[in-house]
């Protein structure tokens, strides 16, 4: 059984029909072909499916699809749709945050939740509220100093 | 000439595609026609298959194909074959493939996987390799003597030894005799989870027409699966294309046919539909591969004035149900166990046993993160008693320039003293202890290890320069994470003389590019860059030479920087485009093919007969690490760890320090959060939520220190940093852990438990 559900993502309304125990991610993923958003468990445990609902961020596998209507949802194909690259991921190039990649969407859009409320977030700040995201390349250091960077970027009024 | 690229931070080409989330991992691949594919596992550790009846499975409506091993019966396995790509009589392990289903939607398959049934008749199990090498132990593979063995690895009929090796250097009786002190420990190095943020996951598609199956999947050597899948299905290796893909993460876990064996199955029965497999993360903690645990025990004779007169060390592989790498690490990685020390007499044995758990394959340091365990914990035990400092009796015993490895090599670019130096100086080694008040006590610890490089090997490459100056580099050394585009086209500019973003890197397809060993070994910045070094200087001599002919002008005059041909006393004469379109006025293309081996290296000359285990580079790597141990939970925190790595030259350093940075997390991760909890061969911690990886709030202040000795034959000195680089973290932080409190833990990981366990029979 389909239901028609609409969905606002990436400042697009977007019409279509999932299956009721469809997850957010499953909808974005295989329907939306958004597939910067990853699925690294499936359980909620790794964070690299993290997308924004409302400004805030949310693993999008622990989600169904049809509860993120009337929501705005940001995935990190939304972040450079104005052109340029949004500070976060201009600073994860330049810092060096990037490895494999795998982890990189939920870094950023985690990290992106952190600096629209506070760009002035410090180590500790950017630590706690990233930790929701795994990454086994280990690109920890590296990531602090890019939203530490971003912040600087960010408070400057971007 | 000075290079323009080499040796700075050049942000990383695949960076963009990342930030983006535009990266197309093989989780994220779609083709038309596609079926999912599903797998079910066993349940049983070690059973007999009497029946698998997949009749109603076949009759859900989506699925289109249901087979089991008796369907698709061949075996493989790089270095013995002996995996079967679908159990075929016999179960091995928990998790170990039985079936497999595709079709049109996920829900189809979970449905047909429910109506699979399969009749087993159990057999004994067996989990530790201790038992597993009893007499009497249930037999995992009888008649393994029958397998085909690709390289020297001997096995022992009748018994679950996989393979074993030996090695002797003078007289270890001897060298315990003349000892002042003798020294027996056991070590254990447990098993430890790859764990990539990307789990396994591959696509294949088969032809009928021609008999081909194409491949798409991150593995780190495609044309050596593309070589196990020939083997296996005994057709050429031109019928097998290897596309790769972007990989999220390998650590050595994505290096032998996991996902893609069992996609090419499928594939075979599907009438060319592509086949989709993506692991679910149960399986890939639980029936991917692990990292083998390994118990080692060390017999060190030591002098009063802490020189050495001998070792002798045991070590016991658990390998798991099946070969994989296991037999190259278990001979090639136990040999680290000397350390970078001069050892006058020495002997080892390894034994690689098989168990009815999940396969253990290759882990990031191929053995070395084991074996380094036990010669650096022993190292602080042996000061310890010999009341040295651990530092200095490591720098005693270190080994220098032009100092003579096990087998006769001379080895050179040994900054093993440097690295030692470094790191004990960054953590501020010696400095008085400034414990907190309270329960908390501080501690440093030091480590120190090298490795080599498999050797020989080879790499090859083509460069293709278009007609507008425009150059693409097809190369199948895969992109990991590591940076292997982004530093190979470094090189590239600075051989040819053209600007970086004039180069483009594609992905590997092994019907275009030609053969590479894999990105596995640290090997790719020197074997791949020596490659691309060989292609790019035969590319910039064609066009000085057509340059010459063009410019009326001797090309010793003429020079190519950043794709402007320039004239000795006379500035540019043409761009490199200008000139192409000259030469190729209808079109073409100017094409070279790069190859480097290490197997014609005269650095490689040792001792007769044991020239195969020289190295064509050695890394060296110290960790010195500052820990807080809390004497009430037993709960330790690293606070700073200072990583100094000999990486010959640093092609472009915010990569190596990545490199280092990352496994020190990885080593650190895997020291103190990571274990596998088993209960009769099953995992129970299948969840990242129960098998714990270090998070942001886990790590320590880290100081990455590069040491660059240089290399005579790495592209422009450079060596490799990525596999050894974990190995220095676990001893280190347990040898700050006795620095703090006083207690010695043999076996990893380092949990609260084993601490407040020590410290009060301590007491």
């Amino acid at each position: 059984m389909k239901i028609l559900i609409e969905l606002t993502v990436n400042e697009e309304l977007c019409r279509l029909e999932v299956e009721p125990q469809q997850t957010l991610l499953e909808v974005l993923r295989e329907a939306l072909h958004l597939t910067g958003t990853k699925e690294g468990c499936g359980l909620g445990d790794c964070g690299t499916c993290m997308v924004l609902i409302d400004g805030k961020p949310v693993n999008a596998c622990l989600m169904l699809a049809l509860d993120a209507q009337r929501h705005q949802i940001t995935t990190i194909e939304g972040l450079d749709n104005r052109g340029g690259l949004h500070p976060l991921q201009q600073s994860f190039i330049d810092a060096g945050a990037v490895q494999c990649g795998f982890c990189t969407p939920g870094m950023i859009l985690s990290a992106k939740a952190l600096l629209d409320i506070n760009p002035r977030a410090g180590k500790e700040e950017i630590k706690k509220t990233l930790s929701g995201v795994l990454c086994r390349c280990g690109s920890y250091p590296k990531v602090i100093e890019a939203v530490l960077a971003a912040g600087e970027k960010m408070k400057g009024g971007h | 000439m000075n290079p323009l690229y080499v040796g700075k931070s050049i942000p990383r080409l695949d960076g963009l595609e990342k930030v983006t989330g535009r990266a197309v991992y093989s989780v994220d691949l779609a083709l038309p026609g596609m079926l999912h594919g599903d797998i079910l596992r066993s349940p049983l550790p070690h059973a007999r298959i009497l029946e698998v009846d997949l009749s109603e499975a076949r009759k859900v409506p989506g699925v289109k194909v249901a087979i089991s091993g008796r369907d698709f019966p061949f075996m493989f396995g790089g270095m013995i074959k002996d995996q079967p790509f679908l159990a075929i009589d016999r179960v091995r392990y928990i998790g170990e493939p039985v079936a497999a289903v595709a079709g049109e939607s996920e829900l189809a398959c979970q449905e047909a996987l429910t109506k699979i049934r399969v009749r087993y008749e159990e057999l004994p199990a067996v989990f530790d390799p201790r038992d597993a090498l009893a007499e009497g132990a249930p037999l995992l593979h009888e008649g393994q003597e029958n397998y085909t063995r690709f390289g020297p690895f001997e096995s022992v009929p009748g018994t679950n030894i996989c393979s074993t090796s030996t090695y002797a250097l003078g007289n270890v009786q001897a060298g315990f005799e003349a000892a002042d002190e003798i020294f027996t420990d056991e070590f254990y190095s447990h098993a430890v989870a790859h764990s990539p943020m990307e789990v396994h996951a591959a696509l294949a598609q088969y032809s009928p027409d021609t008999d081909s199956y194409t491949v798409w999947s991150p593995t780190d050597g495609p044309h050596r699966r593309a070589k196990e899948l020939s083997d296996a299905l005994g057709i050429p290796i031109n019928r097998i294309r290897f596309i790769s893909m972007y990989s999220g993460g390998g650590f050595g876990g994505k290096g032998t046919l996991v996902a893609e064996g069992l996609a090419v199955a499928m594939a075979r029965f599907s009438k060319g539909r592509p086949i989709k497999v993506v692991f679910t993360r149960e399986a890939e903690l639980t029936a991917s591969q692990t990292r083998h645990a390994a118990i080692i025990r060390l017999k060190t004779g030591m002098k009063q004035d802490g020189t050495f007169t001998a070792r002798q060390a045991d070590i016991v592989w658990d390998k798991g149900a099946y070969a994989s790498k296991g037999p190259d690490v278990a001979k090639r990685g136990s040999l680290t166990v000397f350390g970078p020390y001069r050892i006058p007499n020495l002997e080892l044995v390894s034994r690689l046993v098989y168990t009815n758990k999940e396969i253990a394959g290759a882990y990031r340091g191929f053995g070395t993160i084991q074996v380094t365990w036990a010669c650096e914990a022993q190292m602080d035990i042996i000061a310890e008693k010999l009341g040295m400092d651990p530092l200095e009796i490591r720098l005693k015993n270190c080994m220098q320039e032009e100092d003579l490895y096990i087998n006769g090599q001379v080895m050179r670019g040994v900054g093993s003293k440097e690295t030692l130096l470094k790191a004990s100086q960054a953590i501020g080694w010696g400095q008085a202890k400034s414990s907190p008040n309270g329960s908390r006590r501080r501690g440093m610890g030091i480590a120190t290890t090298l490795k080599p490089t498999v050797t020989p090997s080879d790499s090859y490459c083509l460069i293709k320069v278009s007609m507008d100056g425009s150059v693409t580099l097809l190369s199948s050394s895969v992109e990991v994470g590591a940076g292997q585009k982004t530093i190979l086209a470094q090189i590239a500019a600075d051989t040819i003389g053209v600007p970086l973003h004039s180069i483009s890197v594609p992905h590997s397809d092994t019907s275009i590019a030609p053969f590479d060993f894999g990105v596995t070994s640290s090997r790719t910045t020197f074997h791949m860059g020596n490659a691309v070094r060989d292609a790019g200087g035969k590319v910039r001599r064609k066009i000085l030479e057509w340059a010459q002919d063009v410019l009326k002008t001797d090309a010793a005059r003429l020079n190519l920087i950043e794709g402007k041909i320039l004239e000795e006393g006379v500035g540019e004469r043409i761009t490199l485009q200008a000139l192409l379109a000259k030469i190729y006025q209808r079109g073409g293309s100017l094409l070279e093919v790069g190859h480097y081996s290490s197997a014609q290296s005269a650095s490689l000359q040792a001792s007769p007969d044991l020239q195969y285990m020289s190295s064509i580079f050695w890394m060296f790597a110290t960790h010195a690490a500052e820990v807080e141990v809390d004497t009430q939970t037993g709960i330790v925190k690293v606070l700073k760890i200072a990583a100094a790595h000999d990486v010959g030259k640093a092609i472009n350093p915010a990569l190596c320090e990545q490199q280092i940075e990352g496994s020190v997390i990885m080593g650190l991760s895997n020291a103190l959060l990571e274990e596998f909890k088993m209960k009769n061969g099953r995992i129970l911690n299948d969840t990242l939520a129960d098998y714990k990886l270090a998070s942001m709030m886990d790590i320590p202040e880290i100081i990455p220190i590069l040491v660059e000795t240089g290399h005579a034959e790495g592209p422009f000195g450079a060596k490799g940093v990525g596999e050894l680089a974990a190995a220095p973290t676990a001893p280190a932080i347990a040898n700050a852990i006795f620095d703090a409190v006083g207690v010695r833990i043999r076996d990893l990981p380092l949990t609260p438990e084993k601490i407040l366990k020590a410290l009060r029979e301590k007491k």
